[in-house]
């Protein structure tokens, strides 16, 4: 419930443009963009994320991957991963 | 069988041995002497020979000195012939009847593999022959090269045929797998290893990539290493999706619950909405903390003045992109800083409060700010007190505790069942909030958990206040007649006159400090204090509506009441003031010392005006009347002994003594809807947090305001 809340909330947030929940197969839980987006955001970041948790743990293998942010010259991408799901925010900053 | 010749000649041959029946034959060393003989000569004999009867044997034998295998053959078909006959013959009633001796005897040890060994004991009396033997042997061997005794031959061996025999074996399955050892991977596989004896349930939690935590039926081609088998799978994921997509729903669904509810999901949740706050009110954020604001060209907002709140944050990951900022920001700051420093030579900017943001959510919309008070160990977290304004409608009220990472939605939310009128944080254990409430009970809440429930509450004791508690504050005190060290108390006043100290038990209990008592007023008379006056045979006490302790010496505090006087007070006399300040006219809604010099405080009413008086003078020293609205709050800065802000009806205004006792220096008029009820400084920066009658909390920075030069009034 108390997801559900903050879910909505961040959906809600101003300049949020969409929020995505995958699972560890790359399936959307949640979505608010079309499926064929959502499945190619899934894809792409899921790579990125797996890429970039490698690298942290190559230099210290005592460190994980936390927090994933992409600054891109529209939107900032977030994503928050785990070993069962990915979490993505996509938001655009500029007011 | 009888052979007729032409001329009816009987030709049969005539057998050369003819057996006699009746003589019972041992047959036992007969047998046995004929396994031995035939044994010498060939094995195929021996198996026809035990069925033989001894008389057939005894016949072979006899002619077998003489003639070869041949005759024997003919004699043996001749005597089983014979034994036939003799069988038919011999099987009579008397004959099954008859005993029968049987005669069971082992045969000879027969071998068929002997190895002689090749080791001998070293104890057995073969031993030394043996040691002797091997020496002599490898003398030999030693004098062998090259001796002329010895002469090298070579020798052929005979090939025997070879025999080439096949089979087939079912088809072995090949299976390519390819894995990157990379150096987190050797490191994580040696973990679980270690960790798996420790405690296997946890231990595959703790390490990561390891077992996942719901266990489902998808994960069963999950290897151990997880993640290096989806960096050699992660093709094969974007190919099987369409597989993927086709598997049953159930499954699906059952996992994503599993995930949604999980509490890993809902504190990533936690921080990407901090993230976005972050994003969204970066340039306020920065401003607040001080960091000079400055804009990308590629107009997104920069990573500079974050870097306090990022650190804070946590959750960075500091990819490439951040690194080229930080690398941009060098560049930018410059530009910024000369313009800055072109600006105030050039022009005396005037001090204004620009709106940074304000805590706001839907929750709060509707309430009335009565109180705010920031934590004692978190500078950032800020308790607000929501309660209606008027007495007259009353609803449930709010604490909410906001902090600046998060503007957009308090941290925690503490329902209550009446209006809340005053908060404060404890220094002790910061983790704990009082809260006194419009009915008079008081409640403490544990900050830290995310129960909303209250930790104590003081609607059980007996000694609670029946009118709303104006007031309450944590105080340290100096350890009294318990002669113990600093300890800290809550102390409350509220509308029924008393004072109170509570104690945390079990149960929330109070003991009484102190009772306002109506004192006469001997200056002007009013008419309605004359009216006052003649109550005074009803009730004897007075409401308290404020309090505050002296910042150095703790026993000694200021109260100030609804009738408009301040009394000084101490702990040790509970009975009397130590005195009173007469000046204002309507009840006094706060009064605070000056942190800086300690013999100064100020006081607002709900005349209009703002006091400063003395602690030695009866009469105020200065009086502060900006507009006709009631004063509800003031604060000073902890930044300077001259300045204070006041939150008046329409308006909030930041007084500096320093420069003007009789206009504010800044003066902010919000929307005219609202009503401006509470002020807070902020401690850590120069920003004001205001609160109004709909339930924001704007925080405001202050600008350009004259530093101060000293501190001495």
């Amino acid at each position: 419930a108390e997801v559900e809340e903050t879910l909505k909330r961040i959906q809600a947030h101003r300049g949020v443009i969409a929020t995505v929940v995958i699972n560890a197969e790359g399936i959307p839980i949640r979505t608010t963009l079309d499926n064929s987006t959502t499945v190619q955001y899934a894809g792409l970041l899921h790579q990125l994320t797996m890429t970039a948790r490698s690298t942290v743990r190559d230099i210290d293998p005592q460190n994980d991957l936390t927090f994933l942010r992409v600054r891109t010259k529209k939107h900032e991408i977030m994503v928050a991963p785990d070993k069962e799901y990915l979490l993505i925010v996509i938001q655009n900053p500029c007011e | 069988l009888q052979v007729f010749d032409d001329e009816g000649k009987d030709v049969t041959p005539h057998p050369l041995f003819h057996s006699d029946p009746n003589t019972p034959v041992p047959r036992q060393g007969k047998l046995l002497a004929a396994s031995a003989y035939f044994g010498a000569t060939g094995s195929s004999f021996l198996s026809p020979l035990p069925t033989h009867q001894p008389s057939g044997v005894n016949a072979s034998l006899g002619s077998f000195s003489r003639k070869r295998s041949h005759l024997l053959t003919s004699y043996d078909f001749s005597d089983m012939q014979m034994r036939q006959e003799e069988i038919k013959e011999d099987l009579t009633k008397e004959d099954l009847d008859r005993r029968v001796d049987i005669y069971l005897t082992e045969t000879e040890t027969i071998c068929i593999l002997d190895m002689p060994s090749v080791v001998v004991s070293a104890g057995s009396e073969d031993a030394g022959r043996v040691l002797e033997r091997n020496r002599n042997y490898v003398d030999i061997c030693k004098k062998r090269p090259g001796n002329d005794r010895f002469v090298d031959k070579m020798m052929q061996t005979i090939n025997a045929a070879a025999k080439n025999k096949e089979a087939q074996c079912d088809k072995i399955i090949l299976e390519d797998k390819g894995v990157m050892a990379t150096s987190w991977d050797l490191y994580d596989s040696f973990h679980v290893s270690e960790m798996e004896p420790v405690s296997k349930a946890e231990g595959s939690r703790a390490t990561a990539g390891k077992s996942s935590k719901s266990p489902t039926t998808k994960e069963h081609d999950q290897t151990v290493s997880l993640s290096s088998n989806r960096g050699s799978t992660t093709s094969s994921i974007m190919i099987s999706e369409s597989s993927v997509l086709a598997r049953i729903h159930e499954e699906e669904k059952c996992h994503s619950e599993a995930i949604l509810t999980s509490e890993k999901f809902q504190q990533d949740l936690f921080f990407m909405e901090r993230i976005l706050m972050e994003n969204i009110f970066q340039p306020k954020l920065a401003a607040y903390r001080q960091f000079p604001v400055l804009t990308d060209p590629d107009a997104t907002s920069n990573t500079n003045g974050t870097a306090a709140v990022m650190k804070q944050a946590k959750q960075e990951e500091h990819d490439s992109e951040k690194k080229d900022k930080e690398e941009q920001k060098e560049a930018f700051i410059d530009p910024s800083v000369l313009s800055d420093l072109s600006k105030t030579p050039e022009e005396i900017v005037p001090p204004r409060l620009e709106r940074l943001w304000a805590y706001v959510c839907d929750l709060t919309t509707g309430h009335s700010v009565s109180s705010m008070a920031w934590s004692k160990a978190n500078l950032d977290l800020v308790a607000v007190g929501y309660g209606a304004f008027d007495f007259k409608e009353q609803k449930k009220g709010l604490a909410c505790c906001w902090s600046l990472k998060n503007p957009m939605w308090p941290e925690r939310i503490f329902r209550c069942e009446h209006g809340v009128t005053a908060l404060d944080f404890s220094m002790a254990s910061p983790n704990l909030l009082a809260v006194g409430m419009y009915d008079g009970s008081v409640a403490i809440y544990n900050v830290r958990s995310r129960n909303a429930a209250a930790l104590l509450d003081s609607s059980e004791s007996t000694n609670k206040h029946t009118g709303p508690v104006w007031q309450l504050r944590w105080v340290e005190q100096d350890g009294g007649a318990t002669g113990d060290g600093k300890k800290e108390r809550l102390i409350c006043i509220s509308a029924d006159g008393r004072i109170t100290e509570w104690f945390i038990q079990k149960r929330l209990d109070c003991t009484e400090l102190m009772t306002i008592k109506r004192t006469e007023s001997k200056k002007k008379k009013l008419p309605g204090e004359k009216e006052r006056k003649s109550e005074v045979l009803l009730s004897r006490q007075a409401a308290g509506m404020c309090f505050d302790f002296h910042p150095k010496d703790t026993n000694f505090y200021l109260v100030g009441t609804e009738e408009g006087l301040i009394h000084q007070c101490s702990r040790s006399c509970r009975e009397q003031f130590l005195k009173t300040h007469r000046g204002h006219k309507g009840p006094v809604y706060k009064v605070t010392w000056n942190p800086f010099s300690s013999d100064v405080f100020l006081s607002c009413s709900a005349d209009w005006s703002i006091i400063l008086w003395h602690r030695d003078s009866q009469a105020p020293i200065l009086t502060f009347s900006s507009t006709t609205a009631f004063v509800h709050d003031i604060t000073w800065s902890p930044k300077s002994a001259f300045v204070f802000a006041a939150a008046n009806e329409s308006r909030v205004e930041v007084w500096d003594l320093s420069v003007s006792t009789f206009n504010a220096v800044i003066s902010c008029f919000g929307n005219p809807r609202e009503k401006f009820t509470s002020a807070l400084f902020a401690k850590n920066t120069d920003c004001l947090l205001v609160g109004d009658g709909e339930g924001e909390v704007i925080v405001f920075e202050l600008r350009n305001l004259a530093a101060p030069s000293s501190n001495q009034v």
